[in-house]
């Protein structure tokens, strides 16, 4: 489109050579190719005259949980009520505020998990969660 | 790339430049294969993507830092988690008064809500200490019910979640945990009497479609709030069939959604569908657990006390007065000497808005900001103000509004262990280039 528009009459192009410096401090028409593709438009649904009222099914993204031993433990335990995406969100948390949150999944939210396998997920996430250890 | 590439790439774009010009002023129309004009260059201006997550500072940016993405029924919004769904409002849809219903954001707690409800079995059922227990449709509501409008925000309690020191786990919501919308529905009063309410009833209990895995009995299996029968709000209370003149969207709460005018989100039960008349107070997890703050003034204490104990916890309530500078939004340069119109939105749980200041002087002095429509007590209310930065150079605009009951904005932070209640004074940082 831009360079559409360049495609000028030798007239006004002699205009434009006096200010031709002036446009070059302005870098015209600078791109950088970046990956397209997260977000996608939805087709309309198509709507029968019934009763019953839905949406389309809705999506669910990979979480990107840090590589190391208890990786698969906590996408496994901490995966079920909701996402794992429930600890990437969070900022990074000391320690101790984890080793609360786990217990607090047990205690309060009923979560069933096999104390070894606690205290491997409560591992991980201190060596990938901290303030001292998140990378990503 | 470095600051020196950088520097001669904008030299060749400049004297390839003014080769092309110079093959225009011989006549020749400009190819669009010129390379010049389409200048390969990483900085400055390529776009960089805000980090995968802040802290352990306060998060420095509006929103929340996840990706966009596309949800059904909904605009492309801020992505904090798929499963359950919580989405944020990007900013610059706070510059009107109401929040279109594809752009309002999305919280929900349990992870199995519903993606289609067939009216022709939903009922509204109205139950527990009550007279003649009743099941209305969809169609009940509409025809069998005076229908009432009302204006108000609905602001989630941990909005802004992201600003507490130190940084608290939950969802992590930058500003845009809120919206503002027109409520067509029926008045929970008028539901409740057609039940007919009995003696020794002290709360109505709310429960929505939204299920999630966890046993029976806890608060990862249902979510359920109530509203004590005594509090004031419950004759401002509506059952909403309607969000701005439409249905509401599924993730929005559709078929009905409770509006409870002035409080947090917490008690606007989305998918609306068990009204429970309790005759002794509702003890679930989310009452007497979750959603607590601190008795204090504000609702702020510090962890040390949380650690020592004793700390009174209250449900909470009301939201406290806030106002936020939507646009200009700080992404780009003010030439010096140029007056700007800034614009945004300020709200009370206490309610009207009152007043609207601007500091540019770093709180030492205030002026007065003009008010846009009041479209009720617990609505947004726009604001504007003209503005010029005199000299190039860094700006911080403080915005604070005041409401009716006299509660202006403080400047002092909000800290509590479920990140509720922030509403200190905003600031926008605004670069004024040189004009000449
Ligand atoms: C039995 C269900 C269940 C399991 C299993 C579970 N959680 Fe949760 N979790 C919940 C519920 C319910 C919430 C509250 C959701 C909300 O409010 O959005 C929650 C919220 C959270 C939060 C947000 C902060 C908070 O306290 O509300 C974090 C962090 C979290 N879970 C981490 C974990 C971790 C780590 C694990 C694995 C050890 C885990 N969860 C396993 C049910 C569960």
């Amino acid at each position: 489109m831009k360079i559409h528009k360049l495609r000028i009459t030798a007239g006004i192009a002699v205009a434009a050579l006096l200010i031709g410096a002036a446009l070059a401090e302005q870098r015209l028409g600078s791109y950088t190719t970046q990956n397209t593709g997260k977000i996608v438009q939805a087709k309309p649904a198509a709507l029968a005259e019934d009763s019953e009222y839905e949406m389309a099914s809705l999506p669910s993204f990979d979480a990107e949980l840090a590589n190391g031993a208890g990786r698969a433990e906590t996408q496994i335990y901490c995966g079920t009520c909701h996402t794992p995406r429930y600890i990437t969100m969070q900022p990074p948390l000391p320690a101790a505020t984890w080793e609360a949150e786990i217990q607090k999944m047990v205690k309060a939210f009923g979560a069933q998990i096999p104390q070894a396998d606690a205290q491997k997920i409560a591992q991980y996430l201190h060596e990938h969660y901290t303030p001292e250890t998140r990378q990503r | 790339m470095s600051r020196k590439d950088s520097k001669q790439t904008a030299l060749i774009s400049r004297r390839s430049w003014c080769r092309a010009a110079g093959a225009v002023a011989g006549g020749l129309a400009i190819s669009p294969t010129i390379p010049s004009l389409g200048v390969n260059s990483q900085e400055p201006g390529a776009t960089a993507t805000l980090p995968t997550f802040t802290g352990p500072s306060a998060n420095s940016y509006w929103s929340a830092v996840g990706p966009i993405v596309s949800e059904p029924q909904k605009a492309p919004l801020i992505l904090l988690t798929d499963r359950p769904v919580q989405l944020e409002t990007p900013r610059n849809y706070f510059a009107t008064a109401f929040t279109p219903n594809e752009a309002f954001y999305v919280r929900w707690h349990l992870d199995r809500i519903p993606n289609a409800v067939d009216l022709r079995t939903w009922r509204l059922h109205v139950e527990g200490n009550v007279a003649s227990p009743q099941a209305f449709s969809f169609g009940d509501l509409l025809r069998k019910f005076k229908a009432e409008t009302v204006a108000a925000v609905n602001q989630c309690s941990g909005n802004s979640r992201s600003r507490l020191q130190p940084r608290v786990p939950g969802g992590q919501w930058g500003n845009g945990a809120m919206g503002n919308a027109r409520w067509t529905g029926v008045k929970l009063r008028d539901i409740l009497s057609a039940a007919g309410m009995k003696s020794g009833s002290v709360q109505v209990q709310l429960q929505g479609l939204e299920q999630g895995e966890g046993p029976e009995g806890l608060g990862s299996k249902y979510f359920l709030k109530s509203l004590d029968l005594e509090n004031s709000v419950m004759d401002e209370c509506i059952v909403a069939y309607a969000m701005n003149g439409e249905p509401l969207p599924l993730l929005n709460g559709f078929p009905v959604r409770l509006i409870v005018p002035g409080y947090f989100a917490t008690y606007w039960m989305k998918c609306l569908t068990w009204i429970r008349v309790l005759d002794k107070p509702d003890e679930n997890f989310w009452m007497k657990t979750g959603y607590r703050v601190p008795d204090t003034p504000r609702g702020t204490t510090r962890p040390e006390a949380m650690k020592a104990g004793g700390v009174k916890t209250v449900p909470i309530g009301r939201m406290p007065v806030r106002s936020f500078l939507v646009t200009p939004d700080g992404s780009a340069k003010i030439p010096a000497g140029m007056s700007v119109n800034l614009r945004g939105i300020a709200f009370s749980g206490y309610g009207r808005v009152t007043k609207v200041e601007i500091s540019d002087d770093g709180l030492k002095t205030w002026k007065i900001a003009q008010l846009g429509e009041d479209f009720g007590a617990y609505s947004f209310r726009t604001w504007e103000f003209a503005w010029a930065p005199r000299t190039p150079g860094k700006y911080s605009v403080a915005v604070r509004a005041t409401d009716e009951k006299g509660n202006v904005q403080p400047d002092e932070t909000v800290w509590n262990p479920g990140g509720y209640l922030w509403n200190r004074i905003e600031r926008q940082e605004f670069v004024a280039g040189n004009a000449e």
